[in-house]
This record gives C-alpha cells, structure tokens and sequence, in this order.
C-alpha cells in the first residue's frame, strides 16, 4: 500500500504519517481560481481609490494627451494638410496605451507588493503559482489601457476628423490580430516584471522608459522607412510592429502603412509595397511565440535569482 | 560644523532646546546632505539606472524626433523636441521623487521619525531635491548631448546667461512645485499615486514638450502662467534657438524669467505653508504613522 491510497483527513497531514508530493501540485482549476483572486484584487486596486468619473478621468487622461501631442506635432508641421496621416498617428498612440498600460500593470504588480505593501514574501509562498498571480494583477491596468485605447479613438474620430468607416472593418483580422497582439503585450510585460525583481524601488519609472523606447521602432506613429534600416530590422522582430500594422489594416483597409512603403527595409527585401494581412498575422504569430518563450524563461531564471539573492523582500529607499 | 553640537551643559530641557541660530542652520545643513545621500549613493551601487534612465529614455526622445522627421519639419523642431527631452528628466523626477516622496516616506514608517528629529521638514524637501537633481542632470545631460550629436542639432544662443539663469529659475520653480505637490499627496493619500499619472502626459502636452507651446492658444498661456515646465522650456526655446521662426505668442524670454522668479517665490512659501498646516492636522488626527491609505 502506498501513502497516496491512504484516506486524508481534511487539510491534515496523510494519515500515514509521511509527506505526499501529489498535494503540493495544483490543478487547472487551481490556477484560475488564483488568477481570478489575482485580477479581482488588481481590480480593486486599480479603481477603488475614487469615484467613477475621477477613474474615468485618470483612465482616459492619459491616452488622449499623448495622441494629442503627436495630432498637434503633426498640425504644426502639416497645418491640416494630410488627413491621412492623422489617422495613422490616433490608432498608433491609441494602440500605445495598451503597450504602456500592459507592461506597466505586470512591474508594478512586483514593485507594490515588494516595496509598498511588503506582501510579495507571502504572496509568493502562497500555494498560487507565482506567474499566474502576476499576470493576474497586471490584467486590471491591460483592462483600464482598453478602456483609453477606446476613447482615444473614439475621441480621434468624433472630434480630431479621423475617417472610419465602420462597415469596413476586417474584424477576422481584428481579433486574430488583437488576441495574438495582447499576448505579446503580456510577455513583454512579464519581462518587465522580471527585471523590477532584480532592480530597487525607483523602478516605478522603467516600464515608461521601455515601452518609450519600443515606440522608437514599433512603427506606431511614423513609417519604419524613416529609421536607419538596422532599427527597421529590429522593428521587424519586434512583435508589436506587426500588431499595430495589423490593426491599422482591419480598422482602416488600404490606410498608410508603417511596415512597407518607399524606402522600407521590408519592400527591398519583400518586393511588396506593404505586407498581405496573412504575412502581418504569421509574423505575429512567429514573433509573439518567441517573446513569449523568452519571457517565461526570463521570468523563471529571475525568480531563481531573486531567491537566490534573497530580493523577494528586500526593500529600498532614496 | 561639529562645533555647534558639542554637549554644553545646561540647566534645564529648555535651556538645552534653545537652539541658537548656528546650531539651527548647521542641523538643516546636515539633513539636506543627509537626505541627498541615499540619491547620489544610490546612482553608484545599481547601475542598472544607466540603462533605464538615460538610454531607454533617450530612444523614447529619439521617437519624436523621426515624427518630425517623417513629417519633414523644419530643423529646429528636432531641437525643440531634443531639448523637451531633456527637461523631463527633472519634471519626471520632481513627480516620481518629489512629490510622491513624503506620502511613501508614510508608507515605509520613516515619516513621523522626520517630524519628531530637530530640524525643518522642508530641509529634508530640500535634500531630496538636491539628491534628484544630480541623478536628473544626468540624465537630461546626457539627452542632449547624445541627440544633439546624433541628430545634428544646431544651437544659436545670443544670450548665455540669460538661458543660464532660466534654466536654474525653472528648476527652482519645479522643484518648488514638487515640494507643494509633496505635502498635497501626503493629504490624499493612495490617490496621490494615481494622480501622479495624471500629471505626466496631459502636463508634456499642455506645457508644449514637443512642439511651440504658443500653438496651444489659450490653453498654453494659462500653462505658461501655471506650469515651470511649459514657461522654462519656453524661455529655453526662445533663446536657444534665436535664429529661428519661433511662433508668436508667448511672452518675451525676459518675462518668462520673472514669471520663473515669481513662481518660485510662490511655490516655496506655499510649501512652507502647506507642509505646517499638514503637520498640524496630521498630529491632530494621528495620520501620521497611518499607512497604506
């Protein structure tokens, strides 16, 4: 007879006296009971500070202003004169509060609970798989940067004269490129939270600066064709290009392109003046896969360090 | 400076509390120094700093600067932009480092240890001033030499000390703000931490980071009136880039400097203010060992 045949009492340990290595192993279930305590607790955390129309405020502020510099950098220069590249530059900024909403969710998550609550020691012996509570935490800002991404279009469309034709939509392309899309989100966010395990409280400002400098070479509100072609290169593998192109061509079919166009690194090698939609969803698909395995891996080898290293509760000030 | 602390006997506590004026002074120095410390020290022991705050920020800077190169603008926009980079170090590091700071100082139980030492409060503002400012320095100097060489900005500057003087009066100004704004979200609490995302970019775009703030119309003179941010990197523009077609609209560089002067006159004696008033009804109402909230 094995300890695993005998009868268990409760949360006790097994009757035979021994320990059993099938109980410290959670189900599927499990990990979504975790991840659904996760997101709930993010939630509150992200809303309850005040009242609706001050959230409203806060969650929308922030997305409209940065569309706004880059509507008014463009009126500047263009004095009204090409329509075409206002839209371009609304879904490209609306877009980028996902970016910024979603990797920032994810760090924050380790900062608030190392630095501010102290709670991370605990939450991190909890029997939770400790991956799956901080992307639970981190849906709540995902869900509020949906909410900006939205509006600001919504906004870029009533009030700012970007053309959109409803009835043109792609919407197969739409999802497919929104759901593979998140997902790249969501894996460079886990590589941020990797990264604030190691560093100190100031951390709070790196998401910012990182999903600041992938905007240099995601093509979200100019043509990758205006970078060196070694940045073109790098947009290219970087699975947020494609997201945004594929975006951009559900929502507005036969629009600018930020992939193609005159002088692209994609053109001369593709001889295309802009990618098919199947070409921007497989190179989604194959560029969002890796910086998904990679995160994972990253995450892991920093929580091994941080463990290691004993960072899981050691807090920092200055 | 020891001096001034060596043990004197006296006769009774209050003797012994009437600190003169040395002693005051030579206390606030040694708390500025004291509360820069762990800024500048910290700079040195993670250096992981360099990358997340001069390199990543500098691509972020970078990015404008091909908008405007994809919109085909004229050569000073790039500058514009060029030099909007580099003041945000200071603004973000007024928001993050400043403001939040004594409300997180709450947070971590360091607080009521600041208001029950001997010294101003404001001292220890001060410190953290000083000790945000050498790592933002850094930073925005390093954006605009960096951008500068690599994009080929060109600077016409008819008037050194001038742009000397507005770029010292707008860090005043701003870090005068930030101890306002210090004091504000120590008062409200966990709101402060999301208003913090309030004040990034609706203040780049109402105080013009990337483009003439004169452009903004009405919306950018009350900016220049209410914000450092928006009437330094005015004034800096205005008399960086002399030899170009700056859009009319905003006041004369001189007068922005006696606004810069003005503001920063307000915002201290504000803080002073504030920073009393808190502490007063934080001690009334015992919040100031409450955390979390």
């Amino acid at each position: 007879m094995t300890g695993r045949e005998l009868p268990i009492d409760g949360l006790g340990a097994p009757g035979w006296g021994g320990f059993d290595p099938a109980r410290t192993r959670g189900s599927g279930g499990e990990a979504v009971r975790s991840f659904a305590v996760a997101a709930r607790l993010g939630w509150q955390m992200e809303a309850n500070w005040t009242d609706p129309i001050l959230f409203f405020i806060y969650s929308v502020a922030k997305p409209v202003s940065a569309a706004l510099i880059l509507v008014f950098m463009l009126e500047v220069i263009s004095g009204g004169s090409r329509p075409e590249f206002r839209a371009f530059i609304v879904v490209g900024s609306a877009l980028w509060s996902f970016v910024v909403s979603g990797i920032a969710g994810l760090a924050w998550s380790i900062l608030d609970d190392r630095e501010r609550y102290r709670m991370l020691r605990y939450v991190y012996v909890s029997p939770s798989d400790f991956l799956v509570v901080v992307l639970g935490r981190g849906l709540a800002r995902i869900a509020v940067g949906a909410m900006g991404a939205a509006i600001t279009l919504g906004i870029g469309v009533v009030a700012l004269g970007v053309p959109f034709d409803p009835a043109r939509i792609d919407w197969p392309l739409l999802v497919v490129v929104m759901a593979l899309g998140l997902g790249s989100i969501v894996a460079i966010g886990i590589v941020m939270a990797a990264i604030c395990l190691q560093t100190r409280q100031e951390s709070w400002s790196y998401p910012e600066a990182a999903s600041g400098a992938l905007f240099l070479v995601s093509g979200a509100v100019f043509p990758l064709a205006v970078l060196p072609q070694p940045l073109q290169v790098v947009g290219l593998l970087t699975p947020l290009s494609w997201w945004v192109e594929g975006v951009r061509q559900a929502l507005f079919p036969g629009g600018l392109t930020a992939i193609g166009g005159d002088g692209s690194f994609f053109g001369s090698v593709a001889g295309l003046p802009a990618p098919a939609p199947l070409q921007v969803v497989l190179a989604l698909l194959a560029t969002g896969t890796v910086a998904t395995l990679a995160s994972i891996a990253v995450f892991r080898a920093s929580e091994r360090r941080a463990k290691d290293r004993g960072l899981l509760d050691q807090t920092t000030g200055s | 400076m020891s001096a001034a602390f060596n043990f004197q006997p006296s006769a009774s506590p209050q003797e012994a509390a009437a600190w003169s004026r040395r002693q005051v002074l030579a206390t606030d120095v040694r708390s500025i120094r004291g509360r820069a410390y762990p800024r500048v020290t910290g700079m040195f022991r993670e250096k992981s700093w360099v990358f997340f705050e001069i390199l990543l920020p500098f691509l972020a800077t970078s990015a404008f600067v091909f908008v405007y190169r994809a919109l085909e603008a004229p050569a000073e926009y790039i500058g514009f932009v060029v030099l909007g980079g580099a003041m945000t170090a200071f603004w973000l590091n007024v928001i993050w480092m400043m403001a939040q700071q004594l409300w997180w100082e709450k947070s971590q139980g360091n607080l009521e240890l600041y208001f029950a030492a001997p010294m101003n409060i404001m001292s220890v503002l001060f410190g953290m001033a000083v000790g945000g400012f050498v790592m933002s320095s850094t930073r925005a100097a390093a954006v605009l030499v960096i951008a500068t060489t690599l994009y080929g900005v060109s600077f016409a500057i008819d008037q050194w000390l001038l742009l000397i003087a507005v770029f010292f009066l707008t860090l005043a100004a701003l870090y005068g703000l930030g101890m306002v704004l210090a004091s504000l979200f120590l008062m409200w609490g966990r709101e402060a931490w999301h208003l913090t995302q309030l004040l990034i970019e609706p203040v780049y775009f109402v105080s013009g980071l990337n483009f003439p703030v004169g452009r903004l119309g009405i919306v950018g003179s009350l900016a220049i009136s209410l914000l450092p941010l928006a009437v330094g990197l005015d004034a800096m523009r205005q008399l960086a880039f002399a030899d170009a077609a700056y859009p009319l609209g905003t006041p004369s560089p001189e007068i922005e400097a006696l606004i810069l002067v003005a503001m920063t006159v307000v915002f201290l004696l504000a803080a002073r203010f504030t920073l009393r008033l808190l502490e007063r009804l934080a001690r009334k109402e015992g919040r100031l060992s409450v955390r979390w909230q």
